[in-house]
């Protein structure tokens, strides 16, 4: 590993490898009550960790057939994955499988020993709203523009995004957007960076990115970070590191990821790792979690930060994957 | 992807060491919680009688109290309420009618064997109804007592979980799903007393936290709905409008209220069948509401942004709703000069001045909009900045380099934009 070579002072260094042991970790952790509690986001969490070991330049540090092995188990008759075996399937979680299966390059899998990305696709696509264009979260009905993001991603990762209204569903993102150049979770719903980043994501694989009023939503984003560097996720909030994702990639889709301070917000980013048992968390001195690890490390990579892999800003995968998923 | 913050997996920096008593305790705890897993999983295969489905439901309450977030357990309690516990329906009413967004067309085959046998096995029971409607396909029920019964104790079992965790996004949801539920199964006045007494829980869920972003989209549904012909509502925007009043009253930096207040007022004046003059000084006691706040405190962003809301219904009223849509270009040219002069007199109070944080954040905002009316307001015109808006442009810029260096490439942009640089 190569946190020590790094030439640059204590506060500028990410700890790579404790970064890497923490999640190798997270799965060991059988004895602690934490572990339960959290199977429900058991595939997201592996999503999380693995595109972080990416990033970091360590995919190797999880093991690829176990993690296809795992990914598969959870998957229904329907198509749609559950969070873990007998969990039920939910849009949060089949995207998580699609995005894991494509990271490790296992489509073929999918075909062969899962129930096959036709199955996927139609579960998916019957999460749509006809009617107004946007995706419930399952059968239950819960509608946002996570799931409408979720859909898309999954869908064009899986060359079928021609299952769905994708015009309809356009329309709808369009209906939830702000004055303020934002959007929220549907329409009249509050602008919030990470709804925004769902939008403009959905946007951009829809190839709309002329309906985004970007010069008002830069500027929205820009505001967002704060005296310490770091970045909010509303007016008037205090910064978390997951916005390091959410905002930058936003920043990143419209082009101007240069209207915040890099250095800054790097630092303030850094600030929230544990250097010696490895991890991020949403502010210094917190708990850690794969959630914040990911979405910090995923953001310093899109500042260009020494020795990452670079990232894709519209699917949170490494661009290598998403240049041989989609041939880019 | 997935959402939402939270310390997801989290282990606490200080609690990663335990003693063996605590790790000891730790094992005994997960024991109890896997047990409680495997006896619903076990019952949920076997799906029998409905004994067993009031079994099978008292589980879900133990496990669902020690963790809200498990989302399937909520859905086998859905599933033990409509397959048993609450009274049977007519074949029409699939789970996903009771979808609070409603109209989804596209059904989707329940995931779990147990699930996908509930509505073939309990059609045989019921009788078609003759009055099969919205809410009148009630069968082998006594008015729905028993369902009311049942679906409010659902909203008090979840009442102190969502106090626990108001970011639990699966406890809004099943929340919303038993109120669904009670619009399809019960008479019309008593579900809507239930949505009322819901409009109660999101004031003081608001209470607790003025920002929680799922209690206002939780709001806005419940109003969504208690509005709807499915409760014989009607507009309730004065009351909302009202409610703004109060919430930004309460606390000004409340962003999340001036939004929600941004977006009722064009239906408020609609709804007041607001005519020309009424829509004019309705603009002016806003603007002056808003004004008279920023001489106060010129550094909240919440004021600036409800500010800016204002104005682009002077500055840009084409595809968007407007308060004042038959203000002349004049009309607009005028209130826009009058606003851009009053925030130059907000500067004045600072001039001369040995600036601390708080007036550097002010100091910023009045320069940032500055900057975006004035060149707004050429936009408008159709021209470029003439001259003298160059000069107050650049200079502003200048400013804003300094006081604001974090947002430098914003500045180098505009610069570049505007032919400024050098």
């Amino acid at each position: 590993m190569s946190d020590k070579s790094n030439k640059l002072p204590e506060e500028l260094q990410l700890f790579t490898s404790a970064h890497v042991k923490y999640i190798q970790s997270l799965d060991t952790r059988k004895d602690e009550y934490d572990y339960w509690l959290t199977e429900h986001l058991r595939l997201n969490g592996l999503y999380w960790g693995l595109t972080a070991l990416h990033i970091l330049g360590h995919p190797e540090a999880l093991p690829r057939a176990e993690t296809i092995d795992f990914v598969l188990s959870c998957q229904h008759e329907n198509g749609g994955f559950g969070a873990a075996p007998g969990h039920d399937a939910h849009m949060l979680s089949t995207v998580s499988a699609v995005q894991i299966l494509a990271l490790v390059d296992a489509f073929d899998d999918l075909e062969s020993r899962g129930k096959g990305k036709a199955q996927v696709g139609k579960y998916i696509a019957n999460l749509q709203n006809r009617q107004t264009g946007t995706f419930a979260g399952d059968e239950w009905g819960e509608e946002d523009t996570r799931f409408l993001y979720g859909a898309f991603n999954a869908l064009s990762l899986l060359g079928l995004l021609d299952l769905v209204d994708v015009d309809k569903a356009v329309d709808h993102i369009v209906s939830c957007a702000n004055f303020d150049g934002g959007y929220g979770s549907g329409p009249g719903a509050e602008s919030h960076a990470s709804q925004i980043f769902t939008c403009v994501g959905a946007l951009t694989i829809a190839g709309r990115k002329d309906l985004i009023d970007t010069d008002r939503l830069g500027r929205w984003l820009s505001e967002r970070q704060v005296a310490g560097g770091g970045l909010n996720g509303r007016p008037e909030k205090k910064e978390d590191v997951c916005y390091s994702w959410w905002v930058l990639s936003s920043l990143e889709m419209i082009g101007k990821t240069h209207w915040i301070d890099r250095d800054s917000l790097i630092a303030f980013i850094l600030s929230c790792q544990d250097p010696d048992r490895g991890g991020l968390s949403d502010r210094p001195g917190n708990m850690v979690d794969v959630w914040h690890t990911v979405f910090s490390i995923t953001g310093l990579s899109i500042l260009g930060y020494p020795g990452l892999q670079p990232v894709d800003e519209v699917y949170c995968l490494p661009k290598s994957t998403i240049e041989r998923v989609l041939g880019r | 992807m997935a959402e939402h913050g939270g310390s997801h997996g989290g282990i606490a920096r200080t609690s990663r060491e335990r003693t063996a008593s605590e790790r000891q305790a730790d094992l005994d705890r997960i024991a109890r919680y896997r047990a409680l897993e495997d006896e619903i999983r076990t019952r949920v295969a076997a799906s029998g009688d409905s004994a067993a489905a009031v079994d099978l439901f008292h589980l879900t309450s133990k496990l669902l109290r020690l963790n809200p977030e498990y989302y399937t357990i909520w859905n086998v309690r859905r599933r033990s309420l409509t397959s048993g516990l609450l009274s049977r329906r007519s074949a029409a009413c699939s789970p996903s009618r009771a979808s609070l967004s409603g109209s989804r067309t596209a059904t989707t085959t329940p995931p779990s064997a147990s699930s996908s046998s509930t509505s073939s096995t309990a059609t045989p029971h019921d009788q078609p109804s003759p009055t099969a409607g919205r809410s009148g396909t009630l069968v082998d029920d006594n008015d729905g007592k028993k369902d009311a019964e049942l679906l409010e104790g659902e909203l008090r079992f979840t009442f102190p979980l969502l106090l626990e965790s108001p970011k639990c996004y699966w406890l809004w949801n099943y929340r919303l799903w038993i109120l669904g539920q009670a619009i399809e199964r019960l008479p019309t006045a008593a579900a809507r007393r239930m949505w009322e007494d819901e409009l109660g829980l999101a004031s003081k869920m608001l209470t607790k936290d003025q920002r929680n972003f799922h209690a206002w989209g939780y709001r806005r549904h419940v109003v969504n709905q208690l509005e709807s012909p499915a409760l014989g509502g009607s507009s309730m925007v004065e009351a909302e409008f009202a409610y703004t009043d109060r919430m930004t009253r309460a606390n000004l930096s409340n962003f999340s209220a001036w939004h929600r207040r941004s977006k009722l007022i064009p239906r408020l004046l609609d709804e007041r069948g607001a005519d020309d003059l009424t829509r004019k000084s309705f603009l002016d006691q806003e603007l002056g509401t808003v004004n008279q706040l920023l001489s106060v405190d010129p550094k909240d962003q919440s004021l600036w942004y409800y500010h800016q809301f204002l104005m682009l219904n002077l500055l840009s009223p084409v595809g968007r709703p407007t308060i004042t849509p038959a203000f002349s270009l004049e009309d607009r040219l005028s209130y826009i000069m009058r606003e851009i002069e009053g925030i130059k007199d907000l500067l004045e109070s600072y001039e001369d001045e040995e600036l601390d944080d708080d007036d550097r954040d002010a100091v910023k905002q009045i320069y940032k909009a500055l900057l975006d009316y004035t060149l707004a307001l050429c936009q408008l015109e159709g021209r470029q900045p003439d001259g003298q808006e160059r000069e107050l442009v650049a200079g502003w810029l200048r400013e804003l380099r300094v006081l604001d260096p974090m947002r430098d490439g914003r500045w180098t942009d505009l610069e570049r934009d505007y032919g400024l640089r050098g």
